[in-house]
């Protein structure tokens, strides 16, 4: 615990030096942080190796019951998890940080920012964790609008994304306190212990409640209006950070409360959990193949993949209390893998995406290309983590999606019809999200990264500095260890699922390199796959040496004859994005627009050909706007009783007094 | 007939029944939907007189020789013609579209099974166990009579609904009185009849016969 | 340990190099087979069953040639799709059922291996820096993304009922209780399954072999820049994709002749066995070919909607029927 909070101590010191004259500011800052987050990887590390629960109390902080945290196995798998992104962003920072990000208060908040991910795991009380949620959630909105003299959508994102978070906030804050009802004080083993006592109503009041807030944080659909938004908006560290760290902590809440301090509740609470992220995974994927800004791309893509930890986590709050305990521990280290791999992969990706826009200075694929020639490392990088996305075997979201599959296909057997209903909608998306996701990546490699550069910006590209190459280097070698060796790490996410469930059995995964189901039929070994592939390489390379031996002869593309093959003949990411969009139009809902001018002597001759395409998000058209233009319409009505004169208010004020009096009389 | 046949027999025959529901919906050429409505009849027969072997009942025997003439003989013998009288024989542009009448479909199944599952739990036998198929089967009816454009189809609609009851009631009464199917096969019989006149009329002034076009009679 | 691990070296290891040359000689004869029904239907000659083989062999021998603005990855893909391919087929239940590393013979692992090689393929298609390329691609991408989901939820009806989803356990269950073939549940996912694989593996009415017309091609624009020796790979990878698909429908669906008691009269049996089942799917493929004509590229997910819901269905029936 003292290794923690020194790590945090470290954090908040790097808060203070972030108001240092210009020259120091950057490296010292993201020093204290990065050292902060090593020490907070340790202390996290420690508890999931040794499966202690360690605590720390203190009246010093808070009023009423102080400050508490404790940091058991569950909530050490979500500090490692933050605490590897956390490390990789501030050494990432040191060479990325130019303009606005460079300034005081945005290195300090960011600073914050990463401190406050840190801390929520570990708060066990309903003060110190809603301290530090809202910390996180106003640090992050203030990093969105950084750049707003730039880029205008910045300030729209962070009005989104503030009203979004203190909604789910209050929601949650309003759940927590509904648990209290009973005479159970505000810190969490208090709670644990009253919430047997309150009626089924509250229990599942506040579940939904608390659910609501937590999923929105998670980004799921329909509450995700924020975060594709918000997102790309943020410099990219930070939205690496938000993107596999703070939406992971959305997880963190529906676990923490609804299996560990309400133990499990009812099986309709966790088919709402599957319901949301079946809707998550196919709405996020869907979307991210039709867009063609990189980091909004990704954005979705967190959607989808958090939709598929939702699944994982509802399938196991289902199955918990059904006599497959084995299994449901199966499912929710499933949902904790993902997470894991998650904020590798993510986190590498977003960091790859800032590295390409601080090269080209742009963001759109439509406007790349080519950039594997003048960034190798990066591409490398991203190429790797984006294989990891889509599940390539021997990378680490193959693995994890193996063990999802697993906790929902094993959960069948006797399960009742609505856990078998959910769990069979859950393989559905699970299958569905696979070939889309292949399809949105596929796009952002190859028509970002390979192929002929679109803009000069892309021409102009050069390699970033190699603080970044070595934090992006990180979190890739994340995606390799979690995929080829992924039975290292099951011990630990076991111990976390226990500590999730409040229960201690059996292991339901065996030991060894691989993932090995113990009681049930079932298995991987990617390190034994991967030498099965090299062995077949070597293989044909024995059989026919000529094939890299002989060099190749450097000619102009074919193309079926034409002549010349420009960059602007080439497939854009719109288009390749467009037969999906044609299939999937009743959902996404694009608005396509070509305006066609001829030549003023002949019809048959066209003068300009205009096209335009734009997808945007239906849920936030056809499910908010009506809502926010009522509200605005409220707004302009209730404006009329305001016309600026004194009397005017000072007489509604005496009519109030009036009515009170009335009324209590 | 041992267990493991009558069940595996059972089986497949209800399932045929299901999937050429589907198919109806999933296929346009109404020759083909027609073709798939005449496998429809022919399955449920083979339920019925597998039922009527099974617990050796004669009259459901004798039903399901009924149900193999009228519905996989006569009726779909009948829209075959009709079918031939019209020149675009394409359900083209349904209200709904093809995939998205597909998962809508695969809901409906859901559903069907998620409604029936307390039926089944009265009494679970091989045959109660197939009731959420002839459910599935009435909602996938109802689905292309509300969705689909033209004459022909909404009349298929109309007799999976059918189909559906009749096997519904195959497996959970085993076997409805012959004289209550040959009042609903009879029924149907003149469901097609009279739509054959009305096709051939429509043919005759509109040329066509989707039933959209009927408000223009109106005049 | 010890013993199973000398089992492994001497039984195991062994049928597994042999299903991936086995694969690698008979998928591109399973192309010649169908190309030759197809002309006999047309009432041509046709070239002999083994064109495909010495197609291969004619261009390994020929120049290697790159388009100017591609990268390592044009000639990396071929590599990557031909080791995908072939781990999968050395690990699936083709002529034994205790295939080297049968283990980890999971569905998913052999569905995201061909996926992992239609991604490579894709991301060759976008680096010519090509219109047709890109085309190609982004085609070929869609299609997978709308077959795979289809492909894997067929299969997992069928684990619903063996209780795993590791093929070689599924093929043996199904051994054990041959009354499962008949079941409505396998039926269905059966027709998902064809329909899929033809998909996959690109051919009518999905996508055209033998088309080189500019706006049809799906699969060939994508790989229309390579020449020589890694077209030949490519052209190899593909014919192991199809060798491979043929097969795991052919021994989830029908596993009898397949070796499962690790004697090597059971392996020649399995070969024999394999390459009977095989002819017999090619030779039906072919015939669907032959009667229908290519689909508009925006009717295919009709078809695709279709397979999907059948395996949906084949699911529930599973799930129901247990």
């Amino acid at each position: 615990m003292t290794l923690l909070l020194v790590g945090l101590g470290f954090c908040l010191l790097g808060v203070l030096t972030s108001a240092l004259p210009r020259t120091y500011r950057v490296p010292v800052t993201a020093s204290c942080a990065a050292l902060g987050c090593a020490l907070a990887f340790c202390a996290a590390m420690r508890v999931l190796v040794t499966g202690d629960t360690v605590s720390f109390h203190t009246t010093l902080i808070l009023p009423l019951n102080g400050f508490a945290m404790t940091l058991d196995p569950l909530g050490a798998l979500f500090i490692v998890a933050t605490a590897l992104v956390g490390f990789a962003s501030c050494v990432y920072c040191i060479g990325y940080v130019r303009g606005e990000l460079q300034s005081r208060s945005a290195m300090g908040l960011f600073v914050a920012f990463i401190l406050s991910l840190l801390a929520v795991p570990a708060a066990s009380s309903i003060a110190t964790l809603m301290l530090f949620w809202e910390l996180m959630a106003v640090s992050s909105m203030l990093l969105i609008v950084v750049e707003h003299r730039h880029r205008r959508e910045a300030r729209d994102a962070a009005l989104w994304y503030g009203v979004m978070t203190q909604l789910g906030a209050a929601s949650i804050l309003l759940g927590l306190l509904l648990l209290t009802l009973r005479g159970g004080g505000q810190t969490f083993t208090e709670i644990k212990s009253h919430a047997d006592a309150l009626s089924p109503i509250v229990r599942s009041s506040a579940f939904m409640l608390v659910l609501l807030g937590f999923a929105s944080k998670a980004g799921a659909v329909p509450l995700h209006v924020w975060l594709p938004k918000a997102h790309p908006e943020a410099p990219s560290p930070v939205s690496a950070m938000m993107s596999s760290s703070m939406v992971a902590m959305g997880v963190y809440g529906i676990i923490r409360v609804g299996d560990d301090l309400l133990h499990g509740g009812t099986v309709w609470w966790w088919i709402a959990v599957v319901a949301l992220g079946t809707l998550s995974a196919l709405y996020g994927a869907l979307h991210a193949t039709t867009s063609t800004d990189i980091k909004r791309l990704l954005a979705y893509s967190t959607i989808d993949i958090l939709g598929l930890v939702l699944i994982g986590v509802g399938a196991a709050g289902a199955l918990r209390d059904t006599g497959h305990p084995a299994v449901a521990q199966l499912a929710l280290m499933a949902a904790l893998l993902l997470v894991v791999a998650h904020a590798g992969f993510k986190g590498a990706l977003f960091l790859g995406a800032g590295a390409v826009e601080r090269a080209t200075g742009t963001r759109d694929l439509d406007q790349l290309g080519g950039l594997i020639h003048r960034m190798p490392v990066t591409t490398t990088i991203f190429a790797l983590s984006a294989c990891s996305i889509m599940a390539v075997p021997t990378l680490s979201g193959f693995s994890s999606e193996w063990l999802l599959l697993q906790g929902l296909l094993h959960g069948f057997t006797d399960a009742s019809t609505p856990t078998l209903i959910a769990l069979l909608v859950g393989i559905v998306a699970l299958a569905l999200t696979g070939g889309l996701t292949a399809v949105a990546f596929v796009k952002a490699l190859g028509i970002g990264f390979l192929g002929q550069a679109r803009t000069l910006g892309a021409v102009n590209a050069t390699e970033v500095a190699p603080t970044m190459q070595i934090a992006m280097a990180l979190l890739g070698a994340v995606s390799i260890v979690l995929g080829l060796v992924p039975g290292l790490v099951v011990p630990l996410i076991n111990r976390a699922a226990q500590s999730g469930l409040s229960r201690s059995t059996m292991s339901p995964l065996a030991r060894g390199t691989g993932l090995v189901l113990a009681q049930l039929r079932g298995a991987i070994q990617p390190a034994f796959l991967f030498v099965g592939a090299a062995a077949v390489l070597v293989a044909v390379w024995l059989i026919n040496r000529r094939l890299v031996h002989r060099s190749a002869r450097r000619v102009d593309a074919w193309g079926c004859g034409r002549d010349v093959q420009t960059a602007r003949m080439q497939y854009t990411a719109t288009s390749f994005g467009e037969p999906l969009q044609r299939v999937f139009a009743d959902v996404l809902r694009p608005q396509s627009d070509v305006e066609l001018t001829h030549v003023a002597e002949s019809r048959y001759y066209e003068q300009s050909l205009k096209y335009q395409n734009q997808v945007s998000d239906a849920v936030e058209q056809f499910g908010y706007r009506p809502v926010i233009d009522a509200v605005l319409r409220g707004g302009k009505a209730a404006r009329r009783i305001q016309n600026g004169s004194i009397h005017r208010y000072l007489a509604f004020g005496f009519v109030a007094l009036l009515v009170v009096l009335v009324v209590l009389a | 007939m041992n267990a493991a046949t009558y069940t595996g027999a059972l089986e497949l025959a209800a399932g045929a029944v299901l999937v050429s529901a589907v198919m109806t919906l999933w296929r346009r050429q109404v020759r083909t939907i027609v073709t798939m409505l005449s496998l429809q009849g022919i399955s449920l027969a083979a339920v019925a007189l597998i039922l009527a072997a099974h617990e050796h009942d004669g009259a459901l025997a004798l039903t399901g020789l009924l149900v193999l003439i009228v519905k996989g003989v006569i009726v779909p013998g009948l829209l075959r013609r009709i079918a031939r009288l019209d020149p675009r024989s394409r359900e083209t542009t349904p209200l709904v579209n093809v995939p998205a009448s597909l998962v809508f479909a695969a809901v409906l199944i859901v559903l069907s099974y998620v409604v029936s599952a307390r039926v089944t739990s009265v009494a679970p036998s091989v045959a109660t166990r197939m009731v959420p198929i002839g459910v599935a089967t009435v909602l996938v009816g109802y689905f292309m009579l509300v969705t689909r454009r033209r004459a022909v189809s909404k009349v298929v609609g109309l007799i999976l609904v059918d189909n559906g009851i009749a096997l519904v009631t195959f497996l959970l009464t085993s076997g409805v009185p012959l004289i209550v199917e040959l009042g609903s096969s009879l029924d149907v019989l003149l469901v097609v009849v009279v739509l054959q006149f009305l096709v051939i009329n429509m043919g005759e002034q509109l040329r066509r016969s989707e039933l959209d076009q009927m408000k223009e009679l109106h005049d | 340990m010890t013993s199973s691990f000398t089992a492994t070296l001497a039984y195991s290891m062994p049928a597994s190099a042999l299903q991936i040359v086995l694969v690698a000689l008979g998928g591109p004869l399973l192309l010649g087979l169908m190309a030759k029904i197809r002309a006999r239907a047309e009432g041509r000659v046709g070239a002999p069953i083994s064109q495909p083989l010495k197609d291969i062999r004619k261009l390994l021998s020929k120049e290697r040639l790159h388009a100017r603005h591609a990268s390592v990855v044009l000639p990396l893909a071929p590599i990557v799709i031909l080791a995908a391919t072939a781990v999968a087929i050395g690990i699936a239940p083709l002529i034994t059922t205790h295939p080297a590393l049968g283990a980890s013979a999971d569905i998913l692992v052999i569905v995201y291996l061909l996926l992992t090689g239609s991604v490579a393929g894709a991301l060759a298609g976008l680096d010519t820096g090509t219109a047709f390329g890109g085309m190609g691609a982004s085609r070929a991408m869609t299609i997978g993304a709308l077959a795979e989901p289809a492909l894997l939820v067929a299969v997992i009806a069928l684990s619903i009922q063996a209780g795993t989803s590791n093929l070689p356990a599924i093929v043996s269950s199904t051994l054990a209780h041959p009354n499962w073939v008949s079941g409505p549940s396998r039926l269905l996912a059966l027709v998902a399954l064809v329909i899929v694989i033809i998909a996959e593996t690109g051919r009518l009415p999905v996508d055209n072999p033998a088309t080189h017309l500019e706006l049809t091609m799906i699969h060939e624009a994508m790989i229309l820049e390579y020449a020589g020796p890694e077209l030949a790979l490519v052209t190899l990878g593909g014919a192991m994709r199809l060798g491979l698909l043929f097969s795991l429908v052919a021994n989830l669906f029908f596993p009898w002749g397949i070796g499962s008691n690790g004697s090597l009269v059971g392996l020649l049996v399995g070969v024999l066995a394999l390459a009977l089942k095989t002819s017999v799917i090619a030779v039906g493929v072919s015939l669907i070919e032959i009667h229908s004509a290519k689909l508009r590229l925006f009717r295919l997910p009709e078809l695709l909607a279709g397979a999907f819901v059948m395996s949906v269905l084949a699911v529930i029936t599973g799930l129901v029927t247990r």
